[in-house]
């Protein structure tokens, strides 16, 4: 190569013309889909993609938008913030009308900056920290609830339903964990309580025995951790190990088949907080039937919440007659929904006016509602 | 308090140790730094559930049998070995004389390799590993030993003993230490050198194939990625014993599980990795030759 820098500039030429050729051969109306969709949470992402895929396939077997048919890219953020950067500029210059996702917070909110710079829609299913929609952004919107809901949800549950004074707060030190477990503290603090333990772990570890140890000194009654269920799992095994009777409590990124499944016994009367049961929803049948036909599994947490995303983004498209990210954006925020999870609102920000979370328990190796 | 963070470290320390024999005795043989050991180690974790999964299918054995472990072990220690064997003599071998930073870089190339190739292949999703019959555990004043912290403990004791013997009482195991001292001279006395780095790299793949099973039991999830950080940390066990020390090897590996056990329980937790690489630039620093390594600068 370094003899000859003709030939890397001949490529790089090469490599322009192609791209620029891509950028134009638009019959379609590109949508991105962000998520970890592989790597430990590819549960999570395989959820978010699923959701979007049935949206994707309902909206072109009825003719596409105005003539065209919508193409859905994919992005792998694999839940690290860098990547999801590397993402949303990918996006951008893919010329991508919308995006649903990211399913982290830690990469929904860096992302969200380069999707309002590139003029691109941002719709999130999962990323319930407040500090996405709170910065002001005109183009970010999330169909899920906030942690601040969540969070005083769970210490509510704590301190009126099971009555107990003694809690360690540990999280995975994201922005998603931490915001939770931080939500979690102020709201227990308003009801008079200082946790027993209030500290971080890293992601993708296997051995938390060293930390747990430690918490078992304080001789806390509850636990709650704010996080996602690899490490929830890990967590929840290795606490039983070491003899402890702590209730687990944790908010919806344990809400996993995976949490139940390989944590077994040690997930027993867990207490997770999340949204009412979807399968209860009269509107959310259609698509929980489609995604049982089409996929051979049940909905995850965050299937129904993806298809409804990309659902309200392809008919605001629609209705706008137009890719124009502004009047979408307009059109999102002013229009009463209905959609697959009932009837849906937005605020000036971009949050849902209405979102109820509520208690599971997980009884004989199933997430059961229980408030 | 204490006492529970003493048995967390050993069990992690015994885990280190076995790793970092592998590296140690490569290093000790032929010089090279063989950065795709803790991939062998991930395989061996694989090939445990594979072993498991083809056993209960075919229900040759119930689940929670001695026998259904041992056969993981002995599945894992052979099909291990032939791949530390298969990888010396594909990448390793015909750069023996080439300067010391192309088998290095192979090395590398091997480790990811074989991270992406588990990942295509088995998929890039955590797996449970199968509880399997070890249940249970002691209770002691501040402190609970499980039957699977005793049973690594102990597997790994037996191995080590294992690996003493062989080395110190065995014809093979002069041939590898008169190898180790002088690869000419002992090429000349009859030794084949090839046989023996074979041999090592058999031994150590073993070892840490072992230490993969027993980590699948001890964690209960596994992915492609558990070789990459066991094997910086079990390099920087090797490291802190003395790189080519057998001892060394061992005691490093205790001594950086005790220090990330009680830094993360003492300290903080969130700084586990920073101890342990902290304590690996200490070494460099003060004791290159680490706490048993020999004085190598005669040889260089």
């Amino acid at each position: 190569m370094m003899g000859r820098p003709w030939l890397s500039l001949w490529k790089a030429l090469a490599f322009i013309i192609l791209v620029a050729a891509n950028a134009h051969a638009g019959s379609t109306i590109k949508v991105g889909v962000a998520g970890p969709l592989t790597g430990d949470q590819a549960t999570l992402g395989q959820e978010l993609k699923n959701g979007a895929i049935i949206a994707a396939e309902e909206w072109n077997a009825k003719g596409g938008l105005f003539g065209q048919q919508i193409e859905i890219v994919w992005g792998d953020d694999q839940h690290d913030p860098k990547q999801a950067v590397a993402v949303a500029n990918k996006f951008v210059n893919e010329g991508v009308v919308g995006v649903i996702g990211h399913f982290n917070s830690s990469c929904s909110i860096p992302a969200s900056t380069i999707y309002r710079d590139g003029k691109v829609v941002q719709l999130t299913p999962a990323s319930t920290n407040p500090l996405f929609t709170e910065r002001g952004l005109w183009n970010v919107f999330r169909v899920c609830g906030r942690d601040d809901q969540q969070g005083s949800v769970a210490a509510n549950f704590i301190l009126r339903k099971l009555k107990k004074r003694k809690v360690a707060v540990l999280h995975d030190k994201t922005t998603y964990g931490q915001g939770l477990a931080d939500e979690t503290v102020k709201a227990l603090e308003q009801g008079k309580i200082k946790p027993v333990y209030h500290g971080g772990i890293t992601q993708g570890e296997k051995d938390y025995r060293p930390v747990l140890t430690a918490i078992r000194q304080s001789d806390p009654e509850v636990l709650f951790y704010g996080g996602i269920y690899p490490e929830a799992i890990m967590l929840t095994k290795q606490m039983r190990e070491l003899g402890m009777k702590t209730i687990f409590i944790s908010g919806d990124g344990v809400w996993a088949k995976e949490f139940t499944g390989i944590a077994g016994k040690a997930a027993e009367g867990a207490f997770i907080t999340f949204t009412p049961d979807q399968t209860k929803i009269k509107e959310a049948q259609g698509v929980i039937k489609r995604h049982k036909e089409k996929f051979g599994a049940e909905v995850g947490a965050y299937t129904v919440y993806s298809y409804v995303a990309a659902t309200l983004l392809f008919e605001a498209i629609a209705a706008t007659r137009s890719t124009d990210s502004v009047a979408i954006a307009e059109h999102i925020r002013k229009t009463k929904w209905k959609t697959a999870l009932g009837p849906i609102q937005f605020d000036k920000k971009g949050d849902v006016l209405v979102s109820p979370y509520v208690v599971w328990e997980v009884r004989g190796g199933k997430f059961v509602e229980i408030q | 308090m204490l006492l529970q963070q003493l048995v967390n470290g050993l069990t992690l320390g015994s885990v280190y140790a076995l790793i970092a024999l592998g590296y140690t005795m490569v290093y000790g043989i032929i010089e090279l730094i063989n950065f795709a050991h803790g991939e062998i180690y991930m395989l061996g974790a694989y090939m445990g559930i594979v072993t498991f999964t083809l056993l209960t299918t075919l229900h040759l054995t119930s689940p929670d049998s001695g026998v259904a472990l041992l056969c993981m072990m002995l599945a894992a220690i052979l099909f291990c070995g032939a791949y530390g064997v298969t990888i010396e003599r594909l990448a390793y071998r015909p750069l023996r004389t080439a300067p010391r930073l192309s088998p290095l870089i192979s090395a590398l190339g091997v480790s990811i390799f074989l991270q992406n190739f588990v990942m295509l292949a088995q998929g890039p999703r955590d797996k449970g590993f199968p509880e399997l019959f070890i249940q249970g555990g002691i209770d002691l004043p501040g402190g609970r030993i499980s039957a699977i912290q005793l049973f690594i403990m102990a597997t790994s004791v037996l191995m080590m003993f294992a690996l003493h013997l062989l080395v110190r009482r065995t014809k093979i195991g002069k041939a590898m230490r008169a190898t180790a001292q002088d690869k000419q001279m002992a090429s000349l006395v009859g030794i084949d050198i090839n046989q023996v780095i074979s041999v090592t790299f058999l031994i150590g793949s073993a070892l840490a194939a072992v230490a993969g099973v027993m980590i699948g039991m001890y964690y209960g999830l596994i992915n492609f990625y558990i070789g990459y950080i066991a094997g910086i940390k079990a390099f920087t066990a090797a490291v802190l014993g003395g790189i080519g020390s057998i001892p060394g090897a061992m005691l490093g590996g205790i001594l950086l599980g005790l220090i990330e056990s009680l830094g993360a329980g003492y300290i903080s937790s969130e700084y586990k990795d920073v101890f342990a690489f902290a304590i690996l630039i200490l070494v460099l620093i003060f004791r290159p030759t680490g706490l048993l390594g020999a004085d190598t600068s005669k040889r260089a």
